[in-house]
């Protein structure tokens, strides 16, 4: 068993681990649950990968994610005054002299945290003969978290441990505008915050005997990119070996519709180059995830996701986090015996090899998923799995024909036509056959399968329309339904995903070394005023955009001549 | 009406209105602090969005918790926290200063003084404050040996008015009296002794050197100073001892660990004997390391009852734990970085990157290696060691309230003897600095200026005042009673304090009450010029796109 440890950083970064260990949350209770599915108790995941023991003071066992989850705090005193907020404010601030305090009302429980915390007190009534009232108040529940999820913690159903929240706290930083890299100069160079990260850090890695790498995922459209390009720095240099796999993860909204102006969509470009080229400088594979919007994405037509909630596109980005995670938790093996439930193991290290040593040695990788993952066993639509992953990095190229494509694919709980669970040679037999028919392979292609499907817990949006299963097959011969389903009527759901690393994600570093040419580089514009004001020098700035231009360099092995003569 | 023109969106405020804006905020966040100042002040309640609670007295900590969003208020805060992060204190003074000069110029301006005069009378004063400041102080020969009696004085002013919150807490009220200035006064010895034991001669001292540590258990009365250092984890291998005396410490930043070969190479092997072969050759490097540790062990522990502690800041997997075990030698792993440079200073030898070449040179010396285990949370103890130049304040309590207090009263307390190591000298307090400089820039200094910047000098003599007289609201005493006598007894040529038990004037001298030199210049240089910046606009612009950036 190796250790990997988790971090999270920002916002949205939440959002999504608190989807991700309500998937974990679920799978340890099914396995524990003698009236669960069988398969998710067989196909036991080693929880330990990412789940650590202990005990609390009174010698209560307790057993927490290994994470560390940064995120951001006011104090809510305010000494409020004019300028800032209204001229008509101002002068009323001016007439009456003086200061006001108010304290915020502090943000009341939903009720889906009540029931957890009445279910943590009585927990002798939650299964109990009451079993029509309490659908009852499991559809509110869902309904309230529809409507009312404003903080991550909202459907968190994990016991996290008290090392792995720490929240950033800064005198000047206003963390509603904390929208880019510059944004948060304060707290990154405030010595103790960044010092206390480390600490929480080193308390869960300490404890680790193997560690097989950190999974580092950050929300990189705000200023909590510089704060995690910091955090990742100094992981690089506390733990020289240990490997870095990071999701850059975004809410669909920050990407919207730009109606910006040109000083804003210029930040914003620079913004994305920086934190990009700062990012990747310090991991071993990164997978920028964040459609600009899944709701008109090619998942559409079974799920459907509302853009504007973070809640729902938290859930598909966590959902393919896990099935990436799949394999560093399955069963190791020798490469000839066939286990009956799971095959293919690897670890954070093996993945990155495959990945990121090989083919064009490019370590951004894309992000496909399918979910559901199409049924498997029918001949005819074998080439299904291909079609149906869509992926979920922005900006890249539509076109897979890239013969230097290097690729890891999870297939976990797929079903055949009838519904039936598929066993793992099946899997494997019906995936080889579509690569065999392909036209231009993949150079490495590496396949993980286990039977264990994704659990669908309580909290999850409801987000699946009206033509997916209780098991997440697909129906075809369904009503034509409005109500979107929700984890009451479907327990778990076949998952598909792939870290695919080839020339699609060209345009993306692309795009991202282009806007740092053309606006930072120049002397005297707007770009490099606003680089200034981040705090960059003429040097560093020059140090990026060599560093984005290496990264292109895999895909353009001409260009090694050139850039090497100077 | 100009900017009108310029731009129908911005939003203008002028002359008087905009004068008044600033003046309003300033004496609004004095408003705020006033009570704070002082042993007896009172304490803030904060309370966050999630219902955590926080109290505290210190300027400092309120500053930078309390969201303020008036842009002068701002500014006035990030002055005085700037004072903090200098001088380590005087923060509720400084904005006290500023908001008092604010109101002595809203008098003179109301009465038609042009701000221009205020701001070089305040040019004139503080120029001549500082200079009375380098008469009046009282100089402190450091030496070799430095007093601890005046070091323990300094300390006491500043950490008697930063504790009282956390007794409250951590006794109730009945408890009050007698331990709050008894844990004080415990943290006063806890916080000289750390000082003078980093300290070197001709050196800077780097605060970094003291480690501070929090458990939470037992009482805040159990806090100490540990000489030597205190780990915040322990050894990971159930056979290894869990107390030991006489040790040698290696602390060596090498990784004990079996890492994986970088190219993908297969393993192949037909039985059991060769793929224990296998992973032996895979291990050997690792193994080589540990062996070098283990031979040095040998070698100097042959023959006595010395033993052996490794503390690394890379890791030590479970074999390498394993063989260091069985040799005797207790192994921690993932050492705190900074924690590497402090083993050195605190059990001499010194931080080896590679195992070749280990001598017994490199070794340092505890007297005693101990674990202390609370639930899940191991500490690890190095003490006795000789001549420390490193130490560990290790703050217990009983909860999490009273950590945090103690901490930024032993954080203030540290600064502050470290200003007065380095400043080698003091200022007297109790309110008797401020009184003494206003009577010498009005009976002294306001007759050399000519004109109306007179009025400067003397708002800003006036503005001195607002120290004692907070002090003395805040004791509950008659503010006027106490300045008038104050300055009567310095009328007579006595340099005297104020008793805030009493509100009688007092000899701080003989009590023991002093600040620090370097807080008092820095609130006496820098509350000037904020002020007289203040005082000077004229216009506030809401128009450009960076105003609204946050700065």
């Amino acid at each position: 068993m190796r250790e990997a440890v988790t971090v999270q950083v920002g916002g949205f970064a939440n959002y999504v681990g608190s989807h991700f260990w309500n998937f974990q949350d679920e799978l340890l209770g099914l396995a524990d649950d003698p009236d669960a599915d069988p398969v998710f108790k067989n196909a036991a995941l080693d929880m330990d990968v990412l789940y650590r023991s202990g005990e609390t003071h009174q010698g209560v066992a307790t057993y927490c994610p290994r994470l560390v989850s940064v995120g951001s705090r006011v104090y809510i005193l305010h000494v409020h005054g004019g300028i800032i907020c209204r001229v008509s404010w101002l002068f009323e601030f001016i007439r009456s002299g003086n200061v006001t305090r108010s304290v915020s009302k502090p943000h009341g429980r939903n009720l889906f945290l009540q029931s957890l915390v009445e279910e943590g007190q009585n927990p002798s009534t939650s299964n109990g003969g009451s079993n029509s009232q309490k659908s009852v108040e499991d559809k509110d529940l869902i309904e309230c978290l529809e409507n009312g999820v404003n903080f991550w913690t909202d459907y968190s159903k994990v016991h996290y441990h008290p090392q792995s929240l720490y929240e950033l706290y800064g005198s000047w930083t206003d963390f509603d505008k904390f929208d880019n890299y510059g944004s948060a100069q304060e707290v990154v160079s405030d010595w103790s915050q960044i010092e206390e990260m480390n600490e929480r850090l080193r308390f869960f890695v300490e404890e680790c005997d193997h560690i097989q790498g950190i999974q580092f995922i950050v929300d990189d459209s705000g200023g909590f990119s510089s704060v995690a390009a910091q955090f990742l720095e100094n992981i690089a240099d506390d733990y020289t070996n240990t490997l870095v796999l990071l999701y850059c993860v975004r809410d669909p909204m920050t990407l919207g519709p730009s109606r910006r102006n040109q000083r804003e969509s210029i930040m914003r470009a620079l913004h994305d180059a920086v934190s990009f080229s700062k990012l990747s400088s310090f991991c071993n594979l990164m997978v920028p995830i964040g459609p600009p919007s899944l709701s008109r994405s090619c998942m559409s037509p079974y799920l459907y996701i509302q853009d504007e909630k973070p809640f729902h596109a938290s859930a598909v980005c966590a959902a393919a986090i896990h099935s990436i995670t799949v394999p560093f938790r399955l069963q190791r093996t020798g490469p000839s015996s066939d286990l009956a439930h799971s095959s293919g193991n690897l670890d954070i290290g093996e993945l990155v090899h495959i990945l990121s040593d090989q083919g064009r040695q490019n370590m951004v990788t894309a992000l496909d998923v399918a979910m559901p993952a199409p049924s498997l066993t029918d001949r005819d639509a074998m080439g299904n799995i291909e079609m149906k992953l869509h992926s979920l990095t922005p900006e890249i190229s539509d076109e897979d024909e890239d013969p230097y494509s290097v690729e890891s694919l999870v297939v976990h709980g797929a079903l055949d036509r009838g519904g039936q669970r598929t066993s793992i040679s099946q899997v494997k037999d019906s995936v080889c056959s579509v690569y065999e028919a392909r036209e231009t392979k993949p150079k490495f292609s590496h396949l993980s399968a286990s039977l264990c499907p994704l659990p669908v817990p309580l909290p999850f949006p409801s987000i699946f329309r009206g033509n997916i299963g209780r098991h997440g097959e697909i129906l075809s011969d369904h009503a034509e339904e409005s109500q979107p389903k929700g984890s009451l009527d479907i327990e778990s759901i076949p998952m598909a995903a792939r870290l695919r690393s080839s020339s699609a994600v060209l345009p993306f570093i692309e795009r991202r070394s282009g806007s740092l040419q053309k606006h930072g580089v120049a002397r005297g514009t707007i770009g490099s005023l606003v680089l200034r004001d981040w705090g960059f020098g003429r040097e560093e700035v020059e140090d990026m955009g060599e560093h984005l231009a290496k990264l292109l360099r895999p895909f353009h092995p001409e260009m090694d001549l050139t850039s090497d003569s100077d | 009406m100009s900017l009108r023109v310029l731009n129908p969106n911005a939003e203008v405020l002028n002359k008087s209105a905009a004068l008044h804006m600033n003046i309003n905020a300033a004496k609004g966040l004095q408003d705020v602090l006033k009570t704070n100042l002082g042993p007896k002040g009172t304490i803030k309640m904060l309370v966050g969005g999630a219902g955590d609670i926080k109290l505290t007295k210190d300027g400092n900590t309120l500053l930078k918790e309390m969201q303020i969003q008036n842009p002068t208020a701002i500014m006035i805060a990030r002055t005085a926290v700037a004072q903090d992060d200098t001088s380590g204190d005087g923060t509720t003074s400084t904005v006290l200063f500023i908001g008092e000069l604010m109101k002595q110029s809203e008098r003179c301006i109301d009465e038609g003084t042009h701000p221009r005069f205020l701001v070089d009378g305040f040019d004139v004063a503080k120029r001549a404050t500082l200079e009375f400041l380098e008469k009046f102080k009282t100089s402190v020969v450091m030496g070799d040996e430095p007093d601890r009696e005046i070091l323990k004085m300094i300390a006491r002013t500043t950490l008697r008015t930063k504790v009282g919150a956390v007794c409250f807490l951590a006794f109730k009220l009945s408890l009050l009296g007698q331990l709050y200035e008894g844990l004080a006064d415990q943290l006063t010895d806890i916080v000289v002794n750390a000082v003078l034991c980093i300290r070197k001669p001709d050196e800077p001292i780097d605060l970094f050197m003291v480690e501070i540590m929090h458990m939470r258990h037992k009482f805040d009365v159990d806090t100490r100073l540990v000489e030597g250092l205190v780990l915040d984890h322990g050894s990971r291998h159930p056979d290894m001892k869990r107390r030991a005396e006489n040790c040698y410490i290696l602390t060596c930043n090498v990784s004990l660990e079996y890492e994986k070969s970088e190219i993908n190479a297969g393993f192949f092997y037909s039985n059991a004997e060769q793929r224990e072969k296998m992973v032996a050759a895979e291990r050997r490097q690792v193994d080589e390391r540990v062996k070098r540790i283990i031979e040095l062990k040998n070698k100097v522990c042959a023959g006595n009852d010395k033993n052996f502690v490794v503390i690394n800041q890379k890791g030590i997997d479970p074999p390498s734990l394993d063989l260091l075990a069985r040799a005797g030698i207790i192994g921690l792993r993932r050492a705190k970085r900074r924690n590497m440079e402090r083993l050195v200073l605190a059990c001499g030898g010194e931080a080896v990157d590679s195992v070749d070449d280990l001598t017994e040179d490199c070794l340092g010396w505890a007297g005693l290696v101990y674990e202390h285990t609370l639930g899940e949370e191991k500490y690890t103890f190095i003490e006795n060691v000789k001549n420390p130049r490193s130490c560990t304040i290790l703050i217990k309590g009983p909860n999490d309230h009273t950590i945090a207090q103690i901490k930024d009263a032993v954080r203030d307390g540290l600064r502050s003897v470290k200003n007065t190591v380095e400043d080698e000298a003091v200022v007297l307090g109790a309110g008797a600095f401020e009184v003494a400089a206003k009577k010498h820039l009005i009976d002294n200094v306001k007759k050399t200026v000519k004109g109306r910047a007179q009025l400067g000098v003397e708002a800003f003599a006036d503005a001195l005042l607002v120290i004692p007289k907070t002090l003395a609201e805040n004791s509950g005493l008659d503010t006027q009673d106490v300045i008038v006598s104050l300055q009567n007894e310095h009328d007579r040529g006595l340099v005297v304090g104020l008793n805030h038990h009493s509100g009688e004037p007092i000899d701080p001298q003989m009590e023991g009450i002093f600040d620090n030199y370097s807080v008092k210049r820095q609130i006496i240089n820098s509350g000037p010029i904020i002020a007289s910046q203040l005082l000077l606009v004229d216009e506030v612009i809401r128009a450009g796109r960076n105003m609204r950036k946050p700065t």
